[in-house]
């Protein structure tokens, strides 16, 4: 359940530049004129965002399955509790 | 193997006498015990709130109490009964005592979080009660809006946060059995040699930890909305009150898991030892309870087929529906295996669980027949939902708990109850609960809306009924409390293992020591590993 | 708990087992915090579903170029953060309380300019139940957003002062030779509930500043 190898600080950096150059990815999509499709994009690049912190500051790439599972429910539960409301909602 | 065992010194309740030594301990056992006061208390109230309910409704007309009072009355039961003794009932008491043993550890994996727990119940009871004795709630327990956040002018906000507090109890209690079960295990307690007993409380755990951080934000944007007079529920702004029934559905039908399961864990360990053999189908048993655990987070729809969802949406959650109804059935075919050609004997545990498989089969069916959308037009908000979940949650949840109260009860004080009075108990218990909730599907069949203070006057030969069944339910449950108290102090001394029972947890004294066992156990051996040789004692 | 000697409580075996317990018990406390969040999500998605022009007018109004510098303030917390376990992780001390100085002073930074955006917020009369005032269509369902958006952003923000505060007594035990690469548990259970924090942010900003602006 613990880390075997340890993160090079310099992995790091590079996480952190890359969650800052999606930062201005996202921001800059938002004047685009793309429409309904706008928080579609945005969301997908939270998720990058997220998988980078999680996976890497977060050290879930070398942890125990069990914990990547355990991170999984959690956004599986809100995927449920938002879909099937959602589907209700949009088909009333 | 059965020679009785006098306590030695060193057993957990005798470590200590003073105040101090309870209300700071660690001991997960003493913790249990510290709950089932707790929880014992709470049912008196909220029992006393359902005396006054069936008192009321003697007659059409409601004679013994205002309309507004009825309304606290019946909120005060609910907010009670579900949050303050049905979800902590087993978990927290029996499951506390027992996780740590059955897997053969000396305590939980968190034991100052599980202090924590007590004291955060405590604090969310006290302040529920305050306030329900103070003015009281008259919502319902399930805090509807926008009747909760605009209109209603009682406690609504005291409530709420009390039940808002007691939820972080919950989660606090899940994480450190989920932690427990995954990281404590004795030497050969892999995963498939667990009791059920523990499958149940792992699942049971899920459930906790997943939905209820669900309800403390439905709690808190219903209290904001409250306090501030805006928010996303009230259709004067565009809000939509269903929103917060899909919020408050979505953990409050889990939350029904967490309130049965642990029954169903209770019930297989029971069963297996008073038939002398093991679970019929253990895989599929533990397969089936974690099935349940993760369809229950499915299914919350149904209880808002006549509120406003869509016909497509309630077709989609119908049909969930009836799927989660399928683990549990293979739960009572396997229990009921479990008996063909078993060495039954019928002391008072065996009674309960057996109680428990009859009125679980009967409530489970019933669910049926509220999860197909057409009947449930006609049958929501009527006295037969009211009798479909006081079926599970009480014919099935209580007695699995008085069940497993009686069963563990020799290794959780070192004293046998009187035998006598406890299966007397249980059959009062099983015909007084029959009485008052049968005649109330035919109340609901026939129309009678729940909730009412009020009702036609060819309605009251099945009220009058219903109340005198819990007459003898009150007999029923006071009972247990008087006797099981006598015996703390003039019971016959419990040997380890009264009743010749497979599990860790009877590998060491009772009661015992602090540290549980004397010295790390070793499993070699299946769950539920009887010999037919030996019947129970006791 | 003295440096470089590995103890572990008493209802463990041994210090490797404490270890992977704590591990296990923070993800699983996380997983709670995103489904408490997740409610607060389900909430703002239904009601925005049903007023998707009135939430784009609102999130027009929100103040982005703050946001945005406040989100590359919570991300660049989580790079010290996590500079400052793997500090912990190898015994450096005094990096270690210097990366957590800098966490908590990012951290506050970020609440100082969330309290700017407020202000300036309140002066545009964006507040519900203060002095909202919305002069264009769908004012009531605008002010809904402004609901959700200081609803989501308040909560996140009690995470953030949660954090802080135990970041602060994180360092305070550092400083007392607490940890060691043996044992820097706490620190590593603090480091990732501030990761989460960070993470639900990244969910929070594109919802509420990112609807529409073109």
């Amino acid at each position: 359940m613990t880390r075997r190898t340890d993160t090079r600080p310099v992995v790091y950096v590079l996480v952190w530049l890359a969650l800052l150059v999606l930062l201005a990815v996202t921001v800059g999509t938002a004047y685009l004129s793309l429409g309904w499709a706008t928080t579609p994009l945005n969301l997908t690049i939270s998720v990058t965002q997220a998988a980078l912190v999680m996976l890497f500051s977060m050290h879930l790439r070398f942890a125990h399955p069990l914990l990547k599972i355990i991170a999984a429910i959690g956004f599986f539960g809100i995927t449920i509790l938002i879909v099937l409301s959602l589907f209700d909602v949009m088909t009333r | 193997m059965n020679s009785a065992v006098i306590a030695s010194h060193e057993d957990y309740l005798s470590s200590g006498w003073s105040w101090r030594s309870w209300l700071t301990t660690l001991d997960h056992k003493r913790i249990g015990i510290l709950y089932t006061i707790a929880i014992t208390l709470l049912f008196g109230i909220g029992g006393a709130a359902a005396a006054m309910i069936r008192l009321d409704l003697l007659t059409p007309h409601s004679q013994l109490v205002s309309i507004e009072t009825y309304n606290k009355l019946f909120t005060m039961h609910g907010v009670i009964m579900v949050w303050f003794f049905l979800i902590p009932s087993i978990p927290a008491t029996l499951g506390n005592f027992l996780v740590p043993m059955m897997v053969g550890a000396r305590d939980l994996a968190f034991p100052r979080l599980n202090l924590a727990s007590w004291y955060l119940f405590v604090a969310g009871g006290l302040l529920t009660i305050y306030a329900l004795l103070t003015g009281g709630v008259d919502t319902g327990w399930t805090f509807y809006a926008p009747y909760s956040t605009t209109f209603s002018s009682s406690r609504v906000f005291a409530v709420a946060s009390g039940v808002f507090i007691a939820g972080f109890s919950s989660i606090l209690t899940g994480l450190n059995f989920v932690v427990t079960i995954h990281e404590m295990r004795a030497p050969g307690m892999t995963w498939f040699r667990l009791p059920l007993f523990i499958w149940s409380m792992y699942a049971t755990s899920l459930i906790l930890v997943l939905a209820t951080p669900v309800l403390a934000m439905t709690l808190m944007l219903m209290a904001i909305e409250r306090t501030f007079g805006i928010g996303v529920f009230d259709p004067a702004l565009g809000g939509d009150p269903l929103l917060f029934q899909h919020l408050f559905w979505f953990y409050s039908h889990p939350a029904v898991y967490i309130m049965i399961v642990p029954a169903m864990g209770v019930a297989s360990e029971i069963i297996s030892c008073f038939c002398r053999k093991p679970v019929f189908g253990y895989r599929f048993m533990a397969y089936a309870i974690l099935a349940i655990a993760a369809f229950g987070f499915l299914v919350w729809g149904h209880h808002m087929f006549v509120s406003g969802q869509s016909a497509y949406a309630g077709t989609v959650f119908s049909l969930l529906t009836f799927l989660v109804a399928v683990p549990s059935a293979i739960k009572v075919f396997n229990w009921t295996a479990t008996l063909y050609k078993g060495q039954v004997s019928f002391q008072a545990p065996m009674l309960y669980a057996l109680g428990f498989i009859g009125l679980f089969t009967i409530g489970g069916l019933t669910g049926l027949f509220l999860a197909s959308m057409g009947l449930d037009i006609h049958l929501h908000d009527t006295y037969f939902v009211v009798a479909h979940f006081h079926y599970i949650m009480v014919g099935a949840a209580v007695m699995g708990f008085f069940g497993g109260i009686h069963f563990w009860w020799p290794k959780i004080t070192g004293r046998m109850y009187p035998e006598g009075w406890a299966r007397f108990s249980a059959i009062l218990t099983f015909v007084g609960f029959n009485l008052t909730f049968f005649p109330q599907f035919i109340l609901g069949y026939l129309g009678m809306p729940r909730r009412y203070p009020e009702y036609p006057p060819e309605f009251q030969v099945w009220n009058v009924l219903s109340s005198a069944g819990s007459s003898l339910l009150v007999f029923g449950y006071v009972l247990p409390l008087l006797y099981l108290m006598w015996s703390l102090r003039y019971g016959e001394r419990a040997p380890a293992n009264p009743w010749n029972a497979k599990g860790l947890e009877w590998e060491t004294d009772s009661p015992p020591p602090s540290e549980n066992f004397h010295s790390t156990p070793l499993v070699t051996e299946e769950a539920y590993a009887y010999a037919r040789a030996e019947p129970p004692h006791g | 708990m003295a440096d470089g000697v590995a103890v572990h409580a008493p209802q463990f075996d041994d210090a490797e087992q404490q270890r992977t317990a704590s591990n296990l018990g923070i993800w699983i406390f996380l997983a709670t915090e995103i489904l408490f969040f997740g409610a607060l999500f389900a909430a703002y998605a239904i009601t925005r579903v049903r007023f998707a022009e009135a939430f784009a007018a609102g999130s027009r109004l929100t103040n982005l170029p703050l946001a945005g510098v406040n989100t590359a303030v919570l991300l660049t917390s989580s790079l010290t953060m996590a500079l400052g376990v793997h500090a912990a992780r190898h015994g450096a001390r005094r990096a270690l309380i210097g990366w957590l100085g800098m966490t908590i002073a990012l951290g506050c930074a970020f609440l100082a300019i969330k309290a700017v955006e407020y202000r300036f917020d309140y002066l545009e009369h964006l507040v519900p139940v203060l002095d909202f005032h919305y002069a264009g269509p769908q004012a009531d369902q605008v002010e809904l957003f402004f609901y959700l958006y200081f609803f989501i952003t308040g909560v996140h923000a009690l995470h953030v002062i949660i954090g802080i505060g135990c970041i602060a007594t994180i360092a305070v035990m550092a400083s007392r030779h607490t940890f060691s690469p043996a044992y820097f548990t706490p620190v590593d259970v603090t480091g990732l509930y501030w990761h989460l924090v960070d993470v639900i942010w990244l969910f929070v900003f594109p919802i509420l500043y990112l609807i529409s602006r073109s």
